[in-house]
């Protein structure tokens, strides 16, 4: 049984954005307007955070590509009154949309705020209303979503290797913000088999420069994050912890 | 019994009103349940009977999805003309309908009859490659005749669960619902 995980290298990413658009459209996710965003109801499922480093003029752009941190330990799971929120086999943080009643205890008692409430029907211009994808479930008004770490992609392959009679292999697919990262930052797949990417970056980077957002909270977060190499900043006090 | 007038005339109303979100959803259960839905109109009266019963083409051999994707898929028309382009069409209707389609490069508008709701995701091939057959949930498609295809199981949440827990099969939400 896999365990998905990811590591995002804070190194390579350069904030384009293009895994915050790549999500958008793999997973049917609504187009925020911006009055959505003033109302602060805007629904990303991979942000990217931005902020500053130091004072102009030597001032540096920092970014933070924060998708849904799939918790082994979640907090959204046991507030749940209805189970639309559970832990599935793999280590993956679902919502059950059609079990969903929308009480939103799971995205108040979320720190990341990587859970996002249907407050409308979603909505399409119609120029892109043959785009949706056909494997994704459209959430209605009135249900919670998130980051499912394109779980139609895992079930497709897992599909596809049982047609084919073998194991799933390490790397063979990944998740939309990861493929369309043009920096490799984001690296997706198997923890537990020792041949993926991301099981060796955790075996080797991770124990050099990797941290875990809100790691201190005690959820182990299945999203690792490698620090950013800056040649330039000053030499930092050692800090032990 | 003046005197309780008021009361039992309330009660009563508040009988019939409490009575019909329970009437609505046994009505809903029985009358509105799939299996019981009339055989809904096709543009093609399409005779299974005649291609999987008299011919004895296997289902896949035109739902060729079925073994591969999730979709059974139907086959597009260039794939029935691949047969009836040498089959006579003349003064009969339903061929005729056929053959102009496909002069007219109009694919067929056919109506769905199993009906999933759009958070249940099912795959066709990992079904059959289990080992089911097609009839284990369409039912005998190849005796059904000229009226059309009927959906004689009920296909719902609670008639997948008893199938997935009989075979072993996992019964995490996550398997369906995405």
């Amino acid at each position: 049984m896999p365990r998905w995980g990811m590591v995002i290298d804070l190194d390579r990413c350069i904030g384009c954005g293009a895994c915050v658009v790549a999500c958008q459209a793999e997973n049917n996710v609504p187009i925020n307007t911006e009055d959505v965003y003033h109302q602060r109801r805007a629904i990303e499922w991979i942000r990217l955070e931005r902020y500053w480093e130091g004072e102009y003029p030597d001032i540096k752009a920092r970014y933070i590509p924060v998708p849904c941190m799939h918790c082994q330990n979640a907090p959204c799971e046991p507030v749940c009154p209805v189970y639309a929120t559970y832990h599935t086999s793999e280590g993956i943080n679902m919502q059950v949309y059609n079990r969903c009643i929308g009480t939103r205890y799971c995205s108040i008692n979320c720190q990341w705020h990587v859970r996002f409430f249907n407050f409308w029907e979603p909505k399409w211009p119609d120029s892109l209303k043959n785009q949706l994808n056909p494997n994704v479930t459209v959430r209605s008004r009135g249900v919670m979503e998130k980051c499912t770490f394109c779980i139609q992609r895992i079930v497709k392959a897992e599909h596809q290797a049982k047609l084919e009679g073998r194991q799933l292999r390490a790397d063979e697919f990944t998740t939309a913000c990861a493929q369309a990262c043009p920096t490799d930052a984001i690296v997706f797949g198997d923890l537990d088999n020792p041949e993926s990417r991301v099981a060796r970056l955790v075996s080797t980077a991770v124990n050099e420069r990797g941290y875990r957002l809100l790691e201190d909270l005690g959820t182990e977060p299945s999203v690792y994050y490698l620090k950013k190499v800056d040649l330039e900043a000053p030499v930092e006090e050692h800090s032990s912890h | 019994m003046q005197r309780y007038f008021r009361l039992v005339l309330f009660a009563a109303v508040m009988l019939v009103v409490l009575a019909i979100p329970v009437a609505a959803v046994l009505a809903r259960t029985y009358f509105l349940a799939p299996t019981t839905q009339p055989v809904k109109a096709q543009p093609i009266q399409f005779p299974h009977q005649v291609h999987a019963q008299a011919m004895g083409l296997d289902c896949t051999f035109c739902h060729r999805g079925a073994i591969t994707s999730a979709q059974a898929t139907i086959p597009a028309l260039e794939f029935c003309m691949s047969c009836h382009k040498v089959i006579p069409w003349q003064g009969r209707p339903e061929l005729e309908k056929l053959v102009q389609a496909f002069e007219r490069g109009q694919p067929v508008q056919w109506n769905k009859v199993h009906q999933l709701p759009d958070h249940a995701h099912f795959v066709h091939a990992v079904h059959l490659n289990f080992g089911f057959q097609c009839s284990d949930c369409h039912g005998d498609v190849a005796a059904m005749g000229k009226p059309g295809v009927k959906q004689v199981r009920d296909l719902r949440m609670g008639d997948c669960l008893t199938c997935h827990q009989q075979n072993g099969a996992r019964t995490d939400c996550s398997v369906c619902h995405y």
